[in-house]
């Protein structure tokens, strides 16, 4: 218990500096800057301008349009202001389909997310382990999915769970099964294929955040908690783990920030079906827009749902994260 | 001070070529993807096509080149091979940001979206007014979908008329001929399928679960649609559809229609003589040939009609596609090259066939040799004239804007009514999710 105290008594002599940091603004008229200085902070400021302006105008623009988008109705390009203003946003909370695909994506993000990250700190640990061989191989062989494309991997996994495909017929060879399942045809199964293919394909990625923030940690913490006789799985927990929090926190909210988008496995592997049940909602989202006759004032609402759903787990994620530190 | 300033113009040039640079990149990919310069900078006999089947629809159009340049030495065709999702994309796209420019002179679509894109999004469609071309050489129901409010937008390309088409071999052992199933009703095929499946073990048909494919074609066949003259949404109270809905429902208990999940699935039990008929569009042809040991062991007639329904026949279709114009400054040229291909030659569709089974929508074509020559696969029927005597009776049925829409809520419903829900109550729920749409 004691490595985490150390670090806030750590902190805590920071503090006062800290403050003065902050006062230094109302100070600043008082004592201009030094010529260098000054020279300074415009070449900074020369660096960051190209890049800023870049994102500000291939990002930040765009999603103001979209903004302003998402208060529009009408067909095609003859688009004009919604009356009320927020009527697309309105319409998000009468859409069954809507509330179907959002519904499904939360299935997806509860299940899916803590398996994986579990699956990746244990992973991840077994790979930092002095005793492992060959680890280069283990550790290639784990991140590989991350390099195949997302439609292929959708493709083979849906060959796979055919009724005639490879799953199937392993499960019946092995005795497991005594008729084929209809592992796509039926809403639980198929969303559990579209989560096993999540599993697959991403649990490599989160592993090697968290191997690279294992190598960070100092050894001594580890040995000084072995020396005050704390068994491996207390060294992990009570060590180990508080030193991987900010690491754990940024997984979590970028997998929960990609699941939330998810739109490749729905459209791949199980094309939303059967009846919609297995739809994301970034499907639905592209649906609305390309497929059906488009509605791209609607289309654009639905896509700020997703980022104020997406701000509002972060936000709270990062609550629960800092309450632990 | 100057230092400073210079820096600060640095910044501002640094950071407005990079973008400049970005946009123009953007350009180029653009320019190149699509080949959309065609228009502008191609010269005055040079057009851009979009389509997208490198062995039908582009091949056709290669054809269609050459028999042009007979007349024409200079012109050429610049074709862009673009998937029909991409093409849907791409049209979605340019049409909203207005950058109608960036259009080809000609670009293939699905029949089924035609209604919908020409409602949208008008700018990026030239009509046929000024046109040679005859549209009554066409079957009436093919034109209906690139027709709107009298104006044609389309010249129909690949006929996507169905047929019924039957293994000759599995029929023989249960003891009927392909004429058994000629002009029969949906209930006299179930009872013949029950009996074809307990004496062969193989099923009658198959299809893609949840996809709406069959019901359609039921539909379309009693010359019903899920929408009214108005566009207004049809689901429920539609009498044609419920009989579909209830003889498909029937077909699937009686393990005569067997459902697969995915397109190369219901492919597979073509190919590997899981089912004893395939009823769907003509083009299904290319994949029933594509097992030569089924050579000879296949015959071709109409499909089942609905009993009991007005306006019920045995003929109907699944998909198709046109060829649309955009009004990019080469409607004249384009227009001149489809009404000399597409809409005017005979030796154009007498190449393609034999090579691409692309089965003509125009009529003349039919009264060609090549039209009536024996089929071997077929067990030497003249599938081809037969089929273009069944796409003169298609009754043409409504599409509208919310084609998709209508379709998905219905097949949404169909997956729902399988698992046990009451077809009334999920119909009921389709239509209210197309009313959503709409509203």
């Amino acid at each position: 218990m004691s490595a985490p105290t150390a670090p806030t008594e750590g902190r805590a002599p920071d503090a006062p500096p800290q403050g003065t940091k902050k006062s230094r603004p109302t100070r600043l008229p008082k004592t201009p800057l030094s010529a260098i200085q000054r020279r300074r902070s415009l070449t900074g400021w020369a660096f960051i301008v190209p890049a800023a302006f870049i994102i500000v105008l291939v990002n930040f623009w765009p999603m103001f349009e979209a903004l302003l988008l998402s208060f529009q109705t009408g067909r095609g390009t003859q688009l004009s202001w919604a009356d009320p203003l927020l009527l697309n946003y309105q319409r998000l909370f009468q859409d069954e389909t809507f509330r179907l695909t959002l519904a499904t994506t939360f299935i997806y993000l509860i299940i899916q997310v803590p398996i994986m990250l579990v699956l990746a700190m244990v992973l991840a640990n077994l790979l930092n382990a002095p005793w492992l061989k060959y680890k280069g191989f283990w550790r290639t062989a784990i991140f590989l999915p991350c390099a195949v494309g997302l439609v292929s991997y959708s493709l083979v996994f849906r060959q796979m769970f055919a009724t005639d495909g490879l799953a199937n017929d392993l499960l019946i060879n092995f005795g497991i099964l005594d008729d084929p399942v209809n592992w796509l045809g039926q809403t639980g199964t198929a969303r559990m294929v579209i989560i096993l293919g999540l599993l697959w394909r991403w649990t490599g990625y989160n592993m090697i955040f968290f191997l690279a923030a294992l190598q960070n940690i100092d050894r001594s913490t580890l040995e000084a908690a072995r020396v005050d006789g704390a068994n491996g799985f207390k060294t992990f927990w009570y060590v180990t783990m508080p030193q991987l929090k900010p690491i754990i926190l940024l997984c979590a909210i970028l997998s929960t920030n990609g699941t939330l988008q998810m739109f490749d496995e729905s459209y791949n592997l199980t094309n939303g079906g059967p009846g919609n049940t297995t739809m994301t909602v970034s499907h639905y989202l592209y649906n609305v827009s390309f497929r059906n006759s488009p509605n791209f004032g609607y289309a654009a609402a639905i896509s700020y749902a997703i980022l104020i759903i997406v701000a509002v787990l972060a936000a709270i994620q990062m609550k629960v994260g800092d309450k632990r530190d | 001070m100057k230092k400073t300033r210079t820096l600060g113009a640095l910044g501002a040039v640094l950071s407005l070529s990079l973008a400049l640079a970005a946009c123009s990149g953007g350009d180029d990919d653009a320019a190149s993807g699509d080949g959309a310069s065609g228009s502008g900078e191609g010269g005055d006999n040079t057009l851009t096509v979009w389509a997208w089947d490198p062995a039908f629809n582009i091949y056709a159009l290669e054809e269609a080149e050459k028999v042009f340049q007979a007349d024409n030495p200079d012109f050429k065709l610049e074709i862009v091979e673009t998937p029909w999702d991409d093409v849907q994309t791409k049209l979605t796209t340019l049409a909203q940001s207005g950058e109608t420019d960036q259009l080809p002179d000609i670009f293939l679509m699905q029949n089924n979206a035609f209604q919908k894109n020409v409602i949208n999004y008008p700018d990026i469609f030239a009509d046929f007014a000024d046109s040679d071309v005859d549209f009554s050489e066409f079957p009436e129901s093919v034109v209906a979908y690139s027709t709107y409010e009298d104006v044609n937008y389309g010249v129909p390309f690949d006929n996507g008329t169905a047929i019924g088409a039957y293994r000759t071999d599995i029929l023989e052992q249960a003891g009927y001929t392909v004429d058994d199933f000629t002009d029969i009703t949906w209930d006299e095929f179930l009872t013949i399928g029950k009996d074809v499946l307990a004496k062969t073990g193989k099923p009658m048909l198959t299809g893609q679960a949840g996809s709406a494919d069959t019901i359609m074609m039921m539909l379309q066949s009693a010359g019903a649609s899920l929408f009214d003259d108005e566009g207004k949404p049809t689901i429920t109270d539609n009498e044609a559809l419920l009989a579909a809905i209830d003889m498909y429902g029937q077909m699937v208990d009686a393990g005569i229609y067997v459902e697969v999940n995915s397109w190369d699935e219901y492919i597979n039990t073509i190919v590997n003589s899981n089912t004893a008929a395939v009823v769907n569009g003509i083009w299904i042809s290319g994949s029933i040939q594509s097992a030569p040991d089924q050579s000879g062991k296949w015959a071709v007639t109409n499909v089942p009609k609905l009993d009991g329904v007005d306006g019920a026949t045995n003929y109907t279709a699944n998909g198709g596609s046109s060829w649309a114009i955009t009004p990019n400054g080469n409607e004249a040229l384009a227009s001149d090259f489809l009404n000399a291909t597409f809409a005017g030659s005979t030796d154009f569709y007498d190449t393609i066939l034999p090579k691409s089974g692309a089965l003509a929508n125009w009529l003349p074509a039919g009264e060609s040799d090549v039209y009536n020559e024996p089929q071997e696969f077929y067990g030497g029927q003249a599938i081809y004239a037969d089929v273009l005597k069944f796409a003169a009776e298609v009754p043409s049925n409504n599409t509208g804007a919310y084609y998709y829409e209508g379709r998905d809520a219905v097949s949404v419903a169909i997956t729902n009514i399988m698992n046990g829900t009451d077809p009334a109550a999920a119909l009921e729920e389709a239509q209210q999710t197309v009313e959503f749409a709409m509203g």
